[in-house]
């Protein structure tokens, strides 16, 4: 159900997504989060179009604390500040981040090793039903992201979805 | 470092002056990776910042084609550091040079659809020049046909901007025409009707072009060889 991929540039790193609906209790593992007692990042996933976005984040994300270029504190922050289209880190933590609010939840959990016992113990956090992370795009809402990416029409003949989109967050920091 | 290392693994492709092309598996999709190497020539200080420039002219321009439908490879990570450009490979892909080659070798009547293409071309390289880009290095092989699974039109993809940038100026589109009509006429030979109908179509398809055209026979008139009576 979850999804774990290793990073080709990081052979030693792994990228876990974990996907939630129905969560009812987002306030809580939101203040979890902020102390640090979950380690992984929070994503709203109704702002993501597939799993690919979100490794294609991690992974420069990993890059960056690496060379000691991150633009925010954390990796968790950085990941979710690269799934954004600005360089304006409060409003990727708004857009891409979750709120108290939130019904579904993707975490996404950045380790060293094989090891995926991490999975059921956040599952036991999470008040909410597991969904295999391919389903992601089942809860995106794809005019808000259209919006926020300012997809063009004439873009989105050229191809999916997901490539305007990727190829904006791996951009940005040039643009 | 992570990147070089990737690299050091992965399949080399091509290696130009300007940099090596190698193909590999990134995240789960077929990858190419353009790597801008240190060129030990140059003094370094003015390395860095040109190889930085084409790097990032490169990944901007792309996106602003993308933006405009014009067809280019999707870009999936910038490692600004080592100058690597990690790309979307465009998978079953010929070059429109090698496509060409082969249909004029094949000798069948495929006058018409190389024609077609031919304005197609045209077409494409009057929206890139509406929007502005420049693309520095226009030639067939910088131009890929992605074979699609059905009996629709292959999609015209264009690859490799680096040297290129944005100017509004009908001088800077019209060199551009002539690097590509140059590098046209010399890798195809007895085309010269093949190009007419490119730029015919440039010129129909372009809402400027009247001005590059223009300046595109003013170019054309200069450089060695030439008689500079106008």
């Amino acid at each position: 159900m979850h999804l774990t991929r290793v990073l080709e540039l990081y052979p030693d790193t792994r990228v876990t997504q974990i996907l939630y609906k129905d969560v009812k209790n987002a306030a809580e593992l939101r203040r979890k989060a902020m102390e640090g007692n979950i380690n992984g990042a929070l994503v709203n996933p109704t702002m993501l179009v597939g799993p690919f976005q979100v490794l294609v984040a991690a992974n420069k994300a990993v890059h960056l604390q690496t060379t000691g270029k991150m633009k925010t504190k954390t990796l968790n922050a950085e990941i979710i500040f690269n799934l954004s289209p600005t360089n304006n880190i409060s409003e990727a933590f708004k857009r891409f981040g979750i709120s108290d609010g939130d019904h579904s939840i993707l975490v996404v959990v950045v380790h060293k090793s094989d090891e995926v016992q991490f999975v059921s113990d956040i599952s036991a956090m999470v008040d909410g039903q597991q969904l295999p992370v391919d389903d992601v795009s089942s809860l995106s809402d794809f005019n808000k992201i259209k919006k926020l990416f300012k997809i063009t029409p004439q873009e989105e003949k050229c191809g999916p979805l997901l490539d305007a989109v990727v190829c904006r967050m791996a951009i940005k920091d040039v643009l | 470092m992570a990147v070089p290392q990737f690299v050091g693994k992965a399949d080399l492709v091509k290696q130009g002056a300007e940099g090596r092309v190698y193909r590999a598996q990134f995240l789960g999709k077929p990858t190419i990776v353009k790597e801008r190497f240190r060129k030990r020539y140059r003094h370094p200080v003015l390395d860095e910042k040109l190889t930085h420039r084409r790097t990032v002219q490169e990944v901007r321009s792309i996106l602003r084609c993308r933006r405009a439908g014009i067809s280019a490879p999707v870009v999936y990570f910038v490692d600004y550091t080592s100058h690597c450009i990690f790309m979307e490979e465009i998978a079953g892909s010929s070059t429109v040079r090698d496509h060409i080659v082969s249909t004029q070798q094949a000798n069948s009547c495929k006058e018409l659809e190389l024609q077609q293409l031919a304005e197609r071309i045209g077409r494409i390289l009057a929206k890139m020049h509406d929007e502005d880009v420049i693309h520095g290095d226009l030639t067939t092989s910088n131009m890929l046909l992605r074979c699609s699974s059905q009996d629709t039109e292959s999609d015209l993809v264009l690859i490799d901007f680096g040297l290129s940038y944005i100017s509004s100026l009908p001088e800077d589109k019209g060199v551009d025409l002539y690097v590509l009509e140059k590098a046209f006429l010399s890798s195809h030979p007895n085309t010269n009707v093949l190009f007419e109908k490119l730029l015919q179509s440039y010129t129909k398809s372009s809402k400027k072009s009247p001005a590059v055209i223009k300046k595109l026979d003013e170019v054309r008139l200069r450089g060695r060889k030439r008689s500079m009576v106008g």
